[in-house]
C-alpha cells in the first residue's frame, strides 16, 4: 500500500480542521484541547496539535491529509510533517488581516528551504468582510503564478476545487 | 549575597530598574544558551558591558580606535606604577592619552549596543555579585551611564524588532537587489549609513555579514534593510543549504513524483 501526503497548514482559526473534515473519509483524528494561552480570544477550542484526515484512491494507494498546528509553539511539528509531502495547502481566514503576517511566516518556512508544490486557499470567502484573492495575493506579495483561490472550509465541493488545483500545479511538475 | 534568577520570570528591565533605584554597585552576570554577558554598575549606573570575555580587556579601546597599541602599552606602564586604586580609565584621561569626548562617546555606544541587545532574550540565568567591581585594566566608560535611558531604548527596540522580524526573521538571511524596484523605490534618498549598507548588498552576503563589514550593530543593520524592504528596493531570502552531494554524483535532487500517480489522485479527488 503506497501513501501520499498533502499538508494543510495556516495561523490559528485559518480553517484547517475543518477544510480536513470536508472531505475526509474517515472521522479526522483531531487532538483538540481547550486553549489556554491567547488563541481563546479566538476561539474555546483549538488545535494543538494536528488533525489528520484520510481518502483512499485505490486499493493500492492512499492520501493522506495533515492539519499542522497553529501556535508558534508547536513549529517544531512543521518539519516532521512537512518531510516527503506531495504538496501543501496555506489557508488564510480572509477577514483577518491580523493574520497576514504569521501566514507569511509560515509560507516562508515551508516553502524557503524546499521547492514545494502549494496553493494559498482564501478561506471565509462566505463572509462580508472577506478580503478577495487578489487582495490576498498583494496581502502576501504572491508572485503571479502562486494560486490564491477563493474558499469555504466548511463546504466540501469548495475544498475539492482547491485541492484539485493544488494537484494541478504538482501535475505540471511531475515527471512521465 | 548574590540576587540569582532568570530574566524570563523577573525581565532585565525590572533589574536594571532595581539597580537604579537601590544604587547598588555590583556585576551583573547573565547566560542565554552559549550566550554570556557581563555588566557591572556603581551606584546604580552602568559602568561596563560585554558579551565575550575578550570584550573585558583594554585592547578593546585599540579595536574602537580610542588609543593605539603604544598608548595602551604606556598606560598600563602608569597603572602598574601607581598601585591600588587606579583604574586604566583614569591614566588614560588623567595622562591625556585619549580625548575624554571621544573615549565617553565611542565606549558608550559600544556598551549600550552591548546592553540592548540583551533585551531579546526571551530568557537567561542572571546572577548580581553585590560589590563586585571590573578589573582595574578593563575599559570602564569614564563617566558612568544612566540606567533609565537603557530602560527606554532597550524596550523601543523591542517594540521596533518584532516589526522588523516579521520580515526579517533572522539575521542569517541574504539581501539582494530587486530586478525591478516597485514604484515606491522611485526617489529614495539614502542617509550616509544606508548607503554603508546598501554598497555591501550583492546577493551573496548574510545581515550578520554585512553588519561585520560595516561595522554596524545588527540591530541597525537589520533596520536600515527593513527600510529598503519596504521601500520595494531589495528582499531576503534565506541563505540556501549547500547540497550535500552523493560519492561520484552532482548534487541530489529531491524526488520527484510520477504524473500517473497524480492523475489517479486527480480523477479520484473529481468523482468525489
Amino acid at each position: 500500500m503506497q501513501t501520499v501526503k498533502m499538508v494543510v497548514s495556516g495561523a490559528v482559526n485559518a480553517g484547517k480542521t475543518e477544510f480536513i473534515k470536508a472531505i475526509s473519509e474517515i472521522e479526522v483524528v483531531s487532538t483538540e484541547r481547550r486553549a489556554t494561552d491567547d488563541t481563546k480570544m479566538i476561539k474555546k477550542e483549538t488545535t494543538v496539535a494536528m488533525d489528520f484526515g484520510r481518502i483512499a484512491i485505490a486499493d493500492d494507494l492512499v492520501l493522506h491529509l495533515f492539519g499542522t498546528p497553529g501556535q508558534k509553539r508547536f513549529d517544531f511539528m512543521w518539519e516532521i510533517l512537512s518531510e516527503g509531502m506531495l504538496g501543501l495547502v496555506i489557508l488564510v481566514d480572509s477577514t483577518r488581516p491580523e493574520t497576514f503576517r504569521e501566514t507569511n511566516r509560515i509560507i516562508d518556512f515551508f516553502v524557503s528551504y524546499r521547492d514545494t508544490a502549494y496553493v494559498i486557499a482564501a478561506n471565509k470567502q462566505d463572509r462580508p468582510n472577506a478580503w478577495s484573492p487578489d487582495e490576498l495575493r498583494l496581502a502576501l506579495r504572491q508572485p503571479p503564478h502562486i494560486k490564491v483561490l477563493p474558499c469555504v472550509a466548511s463546504d466540501r465541493e469548495s475544498v475539492k476545487h482547491v485541492l484539485l488545483d493544488l494537484l494541478y500545479v504538482i501535475q505540471e511538475r511531475a515527471e512521465d | 549575597m548574590a540576587l540569582v534568577g532568570n530574566i524570563r520570570d523577573f525581565g532585565l528591565s525590572d533589574f536594571l530598574y532595581l539597580v537604579d533605584r537601590g544604587y547598588k554597585t555590583g556585576g551583573l552576570h547573565l547566560s542565554h544558551e552559549a550566550e554570556m554577558a557581563l555588566l557591572f554598575f556603581e551606584k546604580g549606573k552602568l559602568v561596563m558591558a560585554s558579551r565575550r570575555p575578550e570584550d573585558q580587556h583594554a585592547e578593546l579601546l585599540v579595536r574602537l580606535g580610542i588609543v593605539s597599541d603604544t598608548q595602551l602599552a604606556q598606560a598600563r606602564q602608569s597603572l602598574a606604577a601607581r598601585g591600588n586604586g587606579a583604574t586604566i580609565t583614569q591614566v588614560i584621561i588623567d595622562e591625556r592619552l585619549a580625548k575624554q569626548e571621544q573615549f565617553q562617546g565611542q565606549l558608550q555606544s559600544f556598551t549600550e549596543e552591548q546592553v540592548y541587545g540583551l533585551f531579546g532574550w526571551p530568557e537567561g540565568e542572571f546572577r548580581f555579585e553585590q560589590n563586585q567591581r571590573p578589573d582595574p585594566g578593563s575599559p570602564s566608560i569614564p563617566t558612568p551611564i544612566s540606567v533609565d535611558h537603557l530602560i527606554m531604548e532597550g524596550v523601543r527596540r523591542i517594540d521596533e524588532w518584532g516589526r522588523i522580524k516579521d520580515r526579517i526573521p533572522a539575521t542569517d538571511m541574504v539581501v539582494r537587489f530587486l530586478e525591478q524596484p516597485g514604484e515606491k523605490a522611485k526617489g529614495v534618498k539614502l542617509a550616509a549609513e544606508e548607503w554603508r549598507v546598501f554598497a555591501r548588498i550583492n546577493g551573496r552576503d548574510t545581515l550578520a555579514e554585512i553588519a561585520q563589514k560595516t561595522n554596524l550593530s545588527d540591530f541597525d543593520t537589520c533596520r536600515i534593510v527593513y527600510g529598503f524592504l519596504t521601500a520595494g528596493l531589495v528582499d531576503v531570502q534565506k541563505k540556501p543549504k549547500p547540497m550535500p552531494l552523493r560519492p561520484g554524483a552532482g548534487a541530489v535532487e529531491p524526488p520527484r513524483v510520477k504524473r500517473s500517480l497524480v492523475n489517479r489522485i486527480i480523477n479520484r479527488i473529481k468523482s468525489m
